[in-house]
């Protein structure tokens, strides 16, 4: 082992030490990265990099949807989508048994389709949604278990930022792996709801049957979908079939959640203000994390680790689909731990070199690859994966984000009651991960037909 | 979530949140005027008079509006960090670990204000400009310095809240 190698896993040990010692893991990855690049080059490249850096990562324009996606999404959630949502899906869903959680994932799926985040989708469709479940006498564990899963749906539905983050350090097309995520996503929302049909099955007192909704109330509710479908058919269905890049039609995003906000007048003065308060703490957040995962790449590329990581994993002769699967089982557990944006900041850069090397280089065609397909396609279907895989770190003890975020909408409802409704819906998401590596067309044809 | 009731406090700590929260504020009229253009250039577009230079804007007004989130999010700990490992320390040992992420932020902020002021320097004497609009780069190094600044208070605010957390214990 060379000397430069000794200090990647050394600096590596270190970034791991401070990660876990609380420092804010951005703080952690420019701190590592540039006294690491110093160690290894003297101070000055570092310091000469350093006057343009970070004007150049947070200019670049890609990444310039993210701030976006993320202040409609803060805007979306303040003026009363998600109720207009799930009281159409409840008209539709609620007279079944389980239909009003079934409504709680429809609704969660439609307010994914205008936010990126998992955590706003949880918390904006939990305030709307548990105490219409609790009205109908559904189970804590079920109630609060859908919306906790449910929440999910935020992220695996176009628009995403963890999958805009993803397409720009692999240097994928944000648009392609925007249809790519598409499929898969109502795959998601598909087997939710048989999830919930299945276990109201096995335990009918936990989801009784709400009213049949009258005619009346039926179109109101249907048509206070409007809005939201308006919305995404621009932004989304825009990006789609080429209308505009993603950076304009996140722009016609924010113009439309105002405009509904203002011309319904649920925008109040305050909530504008929470919601540019909002996006400044994520933005800045996501940025910052951005910087310092450039600061380590330099870093760790310089010293070899990734490129040697890579050499030695395919050399080992595993199958391409052993490696594959342990990545996603590393990226399972790594979520249990960290938030997902930084943790595919983190890792991506390690684990892409490795499936390349394993497909058998970037220009690698689908003859002879290593899993079968183009490199570029393996770009598209392995990041529609790590996107589902890092999420599950969302719903899974230790640090289950949304389930504490539904649990303290719900505090009646014990958190190990959460963990228990969250079961089934887990085991839902592996069923769907084995289904989306057994037929990589399931991610790959829409792209393929759109393109 | 980042606790509101942690940006009050008084005198100079209260007046320098205030002035960092507007400040993000401002950023984020900024990302809304950078919506803005973009949707002046889609309607152009539709009648046949594209608006040159909405790349460069959207760039140029996307990075000086996020420079000036960052010290909000040091101000209210929207930096996130990962809790798991040290959740059964106590609270002292915690505000020692905090304490600890408060000085990188003051180090890297010092940092960057010194290396980014010679930064701007580089971009004015090579005549550094957008390609279409011929915006100077050294222009918005300006609201940039400003706000890194800022996240150097931002940062001294959450120290001096750290280190009186630790002596109280």
């Amino acid at each position: 082992m060379t000397d430069a190698l000794v200090l990647g896993l050394g600096a590596l040990a270190v970034l791991v030490f401070l990660i876990a010692i609380r420092i804010p893991i951005a703080y952690a990855m420019i701190l590592v990265g540039g006294v690491g690049t110093m160690m290894l080059n003297g101070p000055a490249l570092v310091l000469s990099q350093l006057k343009t850096l970070a004007y150049g990562q947070f200019s670049i324009y890609d990444l310039s949807v993210v701030p976006m996606f993320v202040l409609m999404g803060a805007i979306a959630s303040k003026i009363g989508l998600s109720q207009a949502l799930f009281r159409g899906a409840n008209a539709w869903l609620g007279w079944m048994r389980g239909g009003t959680a079934m409504a709680a994932i429809a609704g969660c799926a439609g307010f994914g389709a205008v936010c990126g985040s998992s955590l706003a989708t949880a918390s904006t469709m939990g305030k709307v949604a548990l105490p219409e479940l609790r009205r109908y006498n559904y189970s804590g564990a079920l109630a609060t278990g859908t919306l906790a899963a449910g929440g999910v749906l935020g992220i695996l539905i176009p628009p995403s930022v963890v999958l805009i983050i993803y397409a720009v350090i692999v240097e994928a097309n944000i648009v392609t792996m925007f249809m790519a995520a598409f499929l898969p996503g109502i795959l998601a929302v598909v087997m939710f709801l048989l999830t919930i049909a299945v276990y109201v099955a096995i335990k009918p007192a936990s989801g009784p049957k709400g009213g049949v909704a009258s005619s009346t109330e039926f179109v109101e509710a249907t048509v206070g979908m409007i809005p939201v479908l308006v919305i995404f058919g621009l932004v989304i269905g825009g990006i789609y079939f080429g209308f505009f890049n993603p950076t304009p039609a996140a722009a016609v995003g924010v113009f439309l959640v105002l405009f509904f906000g203002l011309v319904q007048r649920k925008l109040s003065r305050t909530d504008f203000v929470a919601a540019l308060k909002e996006t400044a703490g994520t933005s800045g957040m996501i940025y910052l994390i951005i910087l310092g995962a450039e600061l380590l790449k330099i870093f760790m590329s310089r010293v070899g680790l990734p490129q040697e990581t890579a050499a030695w994993i395919a050399g080992s002769g595993l199958e391409p689909m052993t490696v594959l699967i342990i990545l996603l089982i590393a990226l399972i557990f790594l979520g249990c731990l960290m938030d997902s944006l930084s943790m595919i900041l983190l890792v991506i850069p390690f684990f892409w070199p490795v499936l390349v090397e394993i497909n058998g280089g970037i220009y690698q065609g689908a003859d002879g690859a290593g899993f079968g397909m183009s490199t570029d396609d393996l770009k598209i279907w392995f990041g529609i994966l790590a996107l589902i895989v890092v999420e599950l770190g969302l719903i899974t003890p230790p640090v289950g984000m949304n389930v504490f975020v539904i649990s303290s909408l719900a505090r009646d409802t014990p958190m190990i009651e959460t963990f228990k409704g969250v079961v089934p819906f887990f085991g839902a998401e592996v069923l769907r991960v084995i289904l989306l590596v057994s037929f990589p067309a399931i991610t790959l044809w829409l792209p393929q037909v759109l393109r | 979530m980042p606790d509101e009731t942690q940006q009050g406090g008084s005198g100079l700590a209260g007046a320098a949140s205030l002035v960092i929260t507007a400040w993000a504020l401002l950023g984020g009229l900024l990302l809304l005027a950078v919506v803005g253009v973009n949707m002046v250039s889609i309607i152009g577009s539709i009648f046949g008079k594209p608006f040159p230079g909405d790349f460069e804007l959207t760039e140029m007004g996307v990075a000086v509006a996020v420079f000036a989130f960052l010290p909000y999010c040091q101000l209210v700990g929207a930096n996130v960090s990962a809790d798991i490992f040290t959740s059964g320390a106590s609270k002292r040992t915690i505000a020692f670990f905090t304490l600890l992420g408060s000085l990188v932020a003051l180090g890297f902020a010092s940092l960057l204000i010194w290396r980014m002021y010679f930064g701007m320097l580089d971009q004015k004497e090579y005549d550094y400009t957008t390609t279409i609009l011929q915006i100077p780069h050294w222009i918005a190094f300006i609201p940039i310095l400003v706000s890194l600044a800022l996240l150097a208070v931002a940062a001294v605010v959450t120290l001096l809240r750290d280190a009186s957390a630790l002596a109280k214990g």
